[in-house]
């Protein structure tokens, strides 16, 4: 808990420093976008993308997830706003930074609903079992989570800071995410790499990643998952083909921290992405 | 079936993009390239080389106007057809249109689009956990 808290006042105080420079510099930065008459966006933002993509899987038995279509729907107001499930509320937004309070589903639980049931003979050290037993991941549920975001951009790139917490009694711990960006546009071409690190406490890591000594059988032993660090390295390239449509090739790659890579139900430490396709946005 | 939409797609795509060669009147074809510009954060304004191509169907003395000016950029007399270039830097949408000496009227139009792609609004550009997402 000692983290988030942590994380917390350094937000305070960097959103502090930001309020002290506005009031002494009368800059128009310090209004808002969304105060600014004449730069005003819409509201919505809608859009969806058809193509094609993967995200391997790192649990046993397990499929990869498919990519084929999804929709983008984004609400973003003075204050308030909805970001394709997650909601925010915005407290601090100037020159230096944007911070928001936002509550969202965890990503972890994705994995777990490709799983498959199988029957096995043989034990978790590759002994044989006198019959066969039935051999599953066993299941995890949607945590929701509260936390905060801080963004940041500049000439240098784009960072974005967030520390949430489980507030649905689902694993009751927090997760701290980085993640830092910069993009190159030429015309129509767009490429942007990005970087990031995300913390998992103990409590998130064993919830998701743990077998359970009710779970516990012959084939799957109990296993207690500590916290650890997940990296990430992504790669952006789009097209603007027109005002609307837009082609875009990504390529995702995560690595597990080293409990969760461990754990009897993960199969692989890395997990790697992909999506080729077109996006419109209305 | 995937690889048949993606194909599809690839094929309407690039007419989508020619519908900004209007024409206004069916004897003038007005061809400006590109029709496309687009700005950020970084480059708030386009510096261009327009390519712009002109055919009629009668000889005649045309004149190329853009919204920058009440002068023509440039004109052609007893032409059916003519290119020029034309060096600009733009920040918002503007017309190419071709005009006759007689009528006054535009004979064909184009319009220029200049899109903003970066927001202002740093929360539109938080990652989300889509690995498709690249606004």
């Amino acid at each position: 808990m000692k983290l988030p808290i942590a994380a917390a006042l350094w937000l305070l105080v960097a959103f502090q420093s930001g309020a002290a420079e506005q009031s002494t510099t009368p800059a128009p930065s310090t209004v808002s976008v969304a105060e600014q008459g004449e730069a005003r966006e819409p509201r919505w933002r809608l859009g969806f993308a058809l193509g094609y993509g993967l995200r391997t899987n790192p649990l046993v038995q397990s499929d990869d997830i498919p990519i084929v279509v999804d929709v983008d729907i984004g609400w973003f107001g003075d204050r308030f706003f909805f970001d394709n499930g997650d909601l925010g509320v915005t407290f601090a937004d100037n020159d230096r930074i944007t911070a928001s309070l936002v509550a969202r589903v965890n990503s972890d639980r994705v994995f777990f609903g490709r799983t498959n049931t199988r029957f096995v003979t043989v034990d978790a050290a590759g002994m044989p079992l006198s019959e066969a037993i039935v051999f599953d991941v066993p299941d995890r549920s949607y945590a929701t989570e509260l936390g905060i975001e801080v963004l940041m951009d500049g000439s240098w790139g784009q960072l974005q800071m967030t520390a949430h917490h489980d507030i649905s009694g689902t694993h009751e711990g927090y997760e701290l995410f980085v993640d830092y960006g910069y993009g190159w546009r030429n015309q129509r071409w767009y490429v942007e790499p990005s970087i990031g690190l995300s913390y998992k406490s103990d409590e998130l890591n064993d919830y998701y990643w743990g077998v359970r000594e009710d779970e516990a059988s012959p084939a799957l032993l109990a296993y207690t998952a500590g916290d650890g660090i997940n990296a990430h390295a992504r790669l952006a390239l789009s097209y603007q083909v027109n005002r609307h449509w837009t082609f875009s090739l990504v390529g995702e790659f995560e690595r597990l921290n080293d409990d969760a890579a461990a754990s009897p139900i993960v199969k692989d430490k890395n997990v790697f992405g992909y999506f080729a396709g077109f996006g419109f946005h209305f | 079936m995937m690889p048949r939409a993606l194909l599809l797609l690839f094929t309407l795509l690039p007419l989508t993009a020619t519908l900004n060669t209007a024409v206004a009147d069916e004897s003038m074809r007005l061809s400006v390239k590109p029709v496309l510009c687009i700005t950020d954060k970084r480059t708030p304004s386009c510096q261009m080389s327009f390519l712009v191509l002109w055919e009629s169907a009668q000889t005649g003395y045309y004149c190329l106007f853009n919204d920058f000016g009440e002068t023509p950029i440039r004109c052609w007399s007893d032409e059916r057809s003519g290119r020029t270039e034309d060096e600009r830097i733009v920040e918002n949408d503007f017309q190419y249109w071709m005009q006759d000496d007689s009528s006054e009227l535009q004979l064909a139009v184009v319009t220029v689009e200049v899109l903003r792609l970066d927001s202002d609004d740093r929360r539109r550009k938080r990652r989300t956990r889509h690995v498709w997402d690249v606004n």
